[in-house]
């Protein structure tokens, strides 16, 4: 006999709500194992480093190191500025100002080390000569201005000596050496 | 007709059925999103550094994380090696109970022109000594055989407002004793 329309519908909703009915139970027990471990393990503290080297003076090749007068950029944190210059006068000093007492102006040293940059591609050491009374807040935020390109930042190419290929720049002058570790100032 | 519900029955309420089924769906939704968050902010570096309490580290935007070394800790009040306080710097009355501190040496404390610190120094070398001969027990040889050189790498880390002038102190003491290589400590910037 064959059953009224209404009925049939009925019955063919019941039997399709049957066939998608999960049993979420052992997924909810994986997830709930899953949360606990990642909560015990995983560090939300993230540490990062910055390197730097301690200046080691070497007598081999100097003759032939010296061949070439090198940039050895310089900069210099001073009571009420900074000073980016080199010994050996390859670039115009500069001098730029704090923007508060013992705050330097990270934003202008970094925009004026990229134009040094631009010039000298293939340089990677800067030496820094902070002041006694420096905090280290002040040094870290001078290493990142002096070694990190920012993605705003205009990209910078170099020719890389084996391919003869234009590459871009990562970093800024990631080498970093303090230059007055043996100093009193 | 014994299988048509009178009207009386229909208007009165459903029964809950025994067989009574709690809807997950919405607690699978929040955990899938809290799974999806812890894998986003989980660190597959395991490194051992630890901060001190009290220790305000700076922030820094470089992305490379510190491998495995040997660290100094520069609180307000101490110098830490490797978990063990080395020293206790000079307190003073105005900067007693305070966030603030001077960072000043017992002169005992310090040699060669108020350059090197003391105890710092022989911890430094005994830690050098120690992986030496660790070095030379070790099966892990150069292409000349000779045990693998040491390294000399020191993890600095220090609370944002330690003057140049200690750290420069904890440098000049750690390239003495032969560590050659700093690595500087910070807190990473997070950007999401």
């Amino acid at each position: 006999m064959l059953k009224r329309p209404s009925s049939r519908q009925r019955s063919a909703n019941r039997s399709s709500k049957e066939a998608i009915s999960l049993n979420l139970v052992p997924v909810l027990d994986t997830m709930v194992t899953l949360i606990g471990f990642l909560l015990f393990t995983s560090s939300f503290l993230s540490i990062v480093t910055v390197e730097s080297t301690f200046p080691q003076a070497s007598t081999k090749n100097i003759e032939e190191q010296l061949k070439e007068t090198p940039l050895q950029l310089t900069l210099s944190l001073h009571d009420n500025d900074t000073e980016i210059w080199s010994p050996f006068d390859k670039i115009p000093s500069k001098t730029i100002p704090h923007t508060a007492p013992g705050q330097p102006d990270t934003k202008a040293i970094h925009d004026a080390l990229i134009e040094i940059k631009k010039q000298f591609p293939s340089e990677s050491k800067l030496v820094l000569v902070p002041i006694a009374g420096s905090n280290y807040d002040t040094m870290i935020a001078i290493m990142d201005a002096s070694r990190n390109l920012e993605p705003s930042d205009p990209p910078i190419f170099t020719k890389n000596t084996q391919t003869g290929i234009d590459e871009a720049v990562k970093k800024l002058f990631p080498e970093i050496i303090f230059g007055n570790l043996l100093g009193d100032t | 007709m014994a299988f048509h519900r009178s009207i009386r029955s229909r208007r009165s309420p459903k029964k809950i059925s025994s067989a009574f089924e709690l809807q997950l769906t919405s607690m699978m939704d929040v955990l899938v999103i809290i799974v999806v968050f812890l894998l986003k902010s989980y660190s597959t570096t395991i490194n051992t550094f630890s901060t001190v309490p009290g220790l305000q580290m700076p922030i820094s935007r470089s992305e490379d994380s510190p491998p495995e070394s040997l660290q100094v800790i520069i609180t307000p009040e101490t110098v830490t090696f490797e978990s063990e306080k080395i020293l206790e710097f000079i307190q003073s009355a105005s900067t007693l109970g305070t966030n603030e501190a001077n960072y000043e040496f017992k002169k005992t404390d310090l040699d060669e022109g108020n350059r090197r610190i003391v105890p710092l120094y022989d911890a430094l070398s005994k830690a050098k000594d120690k992986a030496e001969i660790l070095r030379a027990k070790s099966k892990y040889r150069d292409a000349q055989g000779n045990p693998l050189p040491f390294e000399g790498v020191l993890a600095i880390q220090a609370d944002k407002k330690v003057r140049y002038d200690t750290i420069r102190k904890v440098m000049y003491t750690a390239a003495a004793a032969g560590y050659k290589t700093f690595r500087f400590l910070a807190l990473k910037t997070e950007t999401y």
